[in-house]
Parts: structure tokens; sequence; C-alpha cells
């Protein structure tokens, strides 16, 4: 058991107490939670459980109102301002690496250049040297072959793909993904769901908002329930689908099963 | 789901067809189109020919007016005169009709025509200053019209106000006219630019801010993500993609730009093409011909120019995204 409190000795994540407000609508109520170097999460739950914002306070594209989150040491307190405060969440954003639903490819640079617009504009590194990085990746998600192609030339699977070079092309400790299957066409899922898992295998610690029931019980050390802004149930895949403790787990994997979601 | 699909797909012939029959419409709309812009444009030509048709006391007579040098009193002047050209021996009877179209003094076509045709360079050089002008400030405004500090947010609106609440004309005369009482001498040329400038750049805020407001937040969110600062994010994600979607507005309001800087005739120092027109047609009464010429040298420019931004806008639509 990895979740066990004080067991892994250096998380990569390490949210403390944390809490968003959007307005008076409270999101995210008082969560902790610590991601352990290499483990794959999988974060599941019903629509508007907070899942998506929580992933966000990590990388703070939404800013927490209250609670720490602390990325590969770098700690930030939500809710405080001012250039510190701004220079700490550029160095986590660093160490994050995000995959949205929507791909959020730039549609104005090929594919190669999608991919090397961050090592060259914000870390600075030589453009010969993140080509060669990007085209590593590229390779890796099978890509190689299309980067100088423009992104509305590519299929959904295929943006997303390259979505996840960009990502892995910042060299990031953690990866986070945002339902980064559901705007495909289901004959796409499976080859975007193989690149997560070959990235996954390879040691990249990774937070996963998945309907991607077959991958979280396949990849996943550890499947969290979110309801209602809470962490309701943290746990192996198998408990969580074969033993599910907590009433709102249960409905949520039989909602599933049936085929509802 | 799959039985709709089938029903759609079945009868495809029959589809093809009425997108055949739908296709010939359109070819024959435009061809007849074609044809009266053609017949119009004659029709123009006719009832600017000095062409005279007189038809009575059973015959037809086909005639030209022309203004002729002659010779009174010792002075030269211009008489409208009748030449001819051809009769025909079947008619009206008795009085009939007489069709006279309008007197268009070619001689004074044949020696103005470079002078106002010159006009042009300074027409479109006022207009490319102004447009390039109007660009920066349009683009300035639409960003201070996003920004969160009030003080810079305001000076936005309260530009793009005071510019739209007065007429373009005003402000041309007031660059001109009214600060060389504040000792401020500004040529023609700079008083029309800054002018034209400042009035497209307020209407044009509006195109770059749509513009900037097209480019979804989630790349945004994606730059963000990477670690760019607010800087590089609209710099290299936002701008570009907001300026592409500009560049056909932009591209209407330069077309519409040439015509306004007519306006700046009105200084009475810059001799573009309105004011060389003018010029030459006061001075030798002759300002229907004048103006016609300066008319039809905008109408060029204005077909030439749509035609190229045509040919931009298939490109850019045909390219990414
Ligand atoms: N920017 C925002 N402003 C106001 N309310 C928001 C905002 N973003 C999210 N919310 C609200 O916060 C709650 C949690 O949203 P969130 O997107 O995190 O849910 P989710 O679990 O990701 O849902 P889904 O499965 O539909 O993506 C919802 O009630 C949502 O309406
Ligand atoms: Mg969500």
């Amino acid at each position: 058991m990895d979740n066990k409190p004080g067991f892994s000795p250096m998380p990569i994540v390490k949210i403390e107490n944390l809490d968003k407000y959007f307005g008076h609508l409270h999101v995210l109520k008082n969560v902790s939670l610590e991601v352990p170097e290499r483990q794959v999460i999988c974060l599941i739950g019903r629509s508007g459980s907070g899942k998506s914002t929580l992933l966000r306070c990590i990388n703070f594209l939404e800013e927490p109102s209250h609670g720490t989150i602390e990325v590969d040491g770098i700690k930030v307190a939500g809710g405080e301002k001012g250039r510190e405060h701004r220079q700490l969440i550029h160095d986590v954003r660093l160490k994050t690496g995000m995959v949205f639903q929507e791909f959020n490819l730039f549609p104005h640079m090929t594919v190669l250049e999608n991919v090397i617009e961050g090592p060259v504009i914000v870390k600075g590194m030589d453009r010969k040297k993140a080509i060669e990085l990007a085209e590593q990746n590229l390779d890796s998600v099978g890509l190689l072959f299309k980067k100088d192609e423009y992104p509305n030339r590519l299929s959904g699977g295929q943006k997303q793909r390259v979505a996840i070079a960009r990502a892995l092309t910042m060299e990031p400790r953690v990866m986070l993904f945002d339902e980064p299957t559901s705007a495909l066409d289901p004959e796409l899922i499976g080859e975007v769901l193989n690149v997560m898992k070959k990235v996954a295998l390879e040691g990249m610690t990774m937070i996963v908002v998945t309907h991607e029931m077959g991958f979280a019980r396949e990849v996943a050390d550890r499947v969290i329930v979110m309801a209602e802004g809470e962490l309701v149930e943290d746990n192996k895949p198998e408990q969580i689908f074969n033993a599910p403790k907590d009433p709102r787990t249960e409905a949520l994997i039989n909602r599933y099963r049936t085929g509802a979601n | 789901m799959t039985a709709i699909a089938k029903g759609q797909d079945a009868p495809k012939s029959q589809a093809e067809l009425l997108y055949e029959i739908q296709l010939r419409k359109e070819r024959q709309f435009r061809g007849n189109v074609a044809i009266t812009w053609v017949l119009l444009v004659l029709f123009l030509l006719l009832v600017f020919s000095s062409l005279e048709i007189r038809s009575s006391n059973g015959t037809t007579e086909l005639a030209i007016w022309t203004f002729e040098k002659v010779t009174k009193d010792g002075r030269e002047i211009l008489e409208k005169t009748r030449t001819g050209i051809a009769t025909f021996s079947i008619g009206l009877p008795n009085e009939g009709i007489t069709l006279n179209t309008i007197l268009v003094d070619k001689n004074f076509i044949a020696q103005n025509f470079t002078f106002i045709a010159r006009g042009i360079y300074w027409t479109i050089r006022i207009s490319l200053f102004s447009i390039a002008l109007a660009t920066i400030l349009a683009l300035l405004a639409a960003l201070a019209r996003l920004s969160s500090v009030p003080f810079v947010y305001a000076l936005s609106t309260f530009y793009v106000s005071l510019i739209r609440g007065t007429p373009l004309y005003l402000q041309i005369l007031f660059f001109f006219l009214a600060l060389p009482q504040l000792s401020i001498n500004l040529s023609g040329e700079m008083a029309g630019v800054l002018a034209l400038g400042l009035n497209y750049g307020a209407y044009m805020s509006e195109i770059f801010r749509a513009g900037i407001a097209s480019v979804g937040k989630g790349q945004r969110e994606a730059a963000l993500a990477i670690g760019m600062t607010q800087g590089q994010t609209m710099r290299r994600i936002v701008l570009p993609q907001a300026l592409r979607f500009a560049i056909p507005p932009v591209g209407n309001d330069f077309i519409a730009m040439t015509k306004d800087s007519a306006l700046v005739a009105a200084t009475g120092f810059v001799h573009e093409l309105t004011w060389n027109a003018q010029k030459v047609g006061r001075a030798q009464f002759r300002s229907l011909e004048a103006l016609i010429i300066a008319a039809l040298f905008y109408w060029s420019m204005t077909i030439l120019l749509s035609y190229v931004q045509n040919k931009i806008e298939t490109r850019l639509s045909k390219g990414e995204r």
C-alpha cells in the first residue's frame, strides 16, 4: 500500500488542506493528498465533483482559496499575491505537465514548433537541443512523421498525442491529465491510452482524471473517488472496483458498469 | 441511428442531380449578373458620350457634340459644336424627339488626366501611413481594453468614445487648423495621417478586441501550463492568432481609408486625388469632368484592392486552423 501516510519518503505532489471557492460555491473542501514519485493516480467522480478544479489547482490554473500545494519541494500557499508568489507558481508549472480534454495545440504552429515552444521560450533551451528532445518525444508517441504538419491536419487522437509530447518535452516531474480521451471518437481513444500507459511505464508520476475504467484498473496504482469536493475513497483499483467501501463509490462504479456515465 | 444514416445514403444519385441543378442555376445567375454589369457600364458610357439622337420629320439623325476652339473678338473661346455622324431615312413624324447625352470636354480630360492621376500617389501614401498608425493604435487600445488596471482601461474607452463621438472631417480640420493656435504646426499630410490614424484606430480597436476574444481560453491555459508568462502568452500565442483573424476586416478598413483620405483635401495642402481634381475642375469650370476622372480612379483602386483582399482571404482560410 502506497497511500499509508509516511510510507513514501518523498512525495512529488503534496496537497494540504486545500479549499477552493467559486464565489459562494465551495468546490474543494479541505482536500489533502500525497502523490509519491512514479505513482499513477486515477481521479474519478461524477460531473461537478471537483476533479478538474483539483487538478488545475496543482498547477495554479485555478488559484486555491486556502491550503498549500507542494510540487517537487516547491511549496506554494494558495490565495496569496505578489511577485514572489507568481515566481513560485512559475516554478511549479515548470515541474508539471498538463494535458487537456480539448488538446489545445497552438494552431498557428507546426507540430514540432508546438513541442519546442516551451523548452525554447520558457526554459531558454538551445533550439537544436530542443528539437532533438522534441523529436525523441514525438517519436515515442509515434508521430515523428507528422512533425511539419499543422494541427488542423491531425486526427483528434494524433492531436492529443502531440499534446502529450509537448508536455513531456518540458521534462516535468508530474503529468496532469484532465479527461484526455473525452473529446475523442471512440476508435481513437485506444491510441491515446496506449501512449499514456507507455509514459506511466517509463516511470512518470501521473494524475489522471478519466472515465476510462479499463485504464484505471490496468494502469493506476491508486484510484481516488471524488464527490462534492471531497476525496471519499482512496485505494488500489481492485479494492475500489471489487470492494468499494463508500456508498458513493459503489454508486459510481455501478453507473460505469451499466454503461451510463 | 444507423437506420437514419442508411435512409440518407440511399437516394444519393438524386442528391447529386439536385446538386448539379443547383450548380447550373448558380452559374446562370452569375452569368446574368456579369451581363447586366456590362450593360450598366455601357449605359454609363452612353450617358457621358456627348451623342445626340434626333428623330423628327421622318428622319433620324445621329450627331456628336464637342467643344471647339473658336476666335471671337480676337479672343479664343470654346464653343459647343454639333457634328453630324449619320442620317437614317426613317424616324418619327413632325417634331419627334431629341435625346441628348451629357457633354464632356474630352480635350480637358486629355490635358488634365495625368495631373489628376498624380494625386493617386498621395492618396495611397496617406492611406498606408494612416492604416499603419491606426493598426498600432487599435492594437494598443484593444490590449488596454482587456487590462484590469482601471487607468489603462479608462484610457482606452475614453479614446474610443471621444473619436467615435466626433466627425472625421472635424478631426482633420482640428489637427490642421486648431493646433497652430497652440503653436503646433503640422503639415497637411501630417495632420491628415494623424487624424485618419486616430480615427480608424478607434474603430479598428473593436476588430482586434474581437480577434483576441476569438482565441479560446484553452490556448491561454495551454501556454500558461507550459510556464509562459502572461506577456509571452499574449505575444506568442494569442496575438498571432488574433492578427490572422483581423486581417480581412483590416483590409476592409484600408479600402475605406483610401476613400476617406479624400477628406484630407480640406487642408488644401495635400495634393491627393480629390484635391487635384477640384483644383483643375474649378479653375477651368470643368468640375464635372475632373470629378468623374477622380471617381473612376477611386473606383478602380477599390476594385483592385478588393480583388487583392479576396485573394489574401482565400489564402488565409486555406491555411492553418
Ligand atoms: N470557473 C468557474 N467558475 C464558477 N464555477 C466553476 C468554475 N469552474 C468550475 N466551477 C464549478 O465547480 C464545480 C466543480 O467543477 P469541476 O469542473 O471541477 O468538476 P469536474 O469534476 O471536473 O466535472 P466534469 O466531470 O464535468 O468535468 C462545478 O459545480 C462547477 O460548476
Ligand atoms: Mg472536469
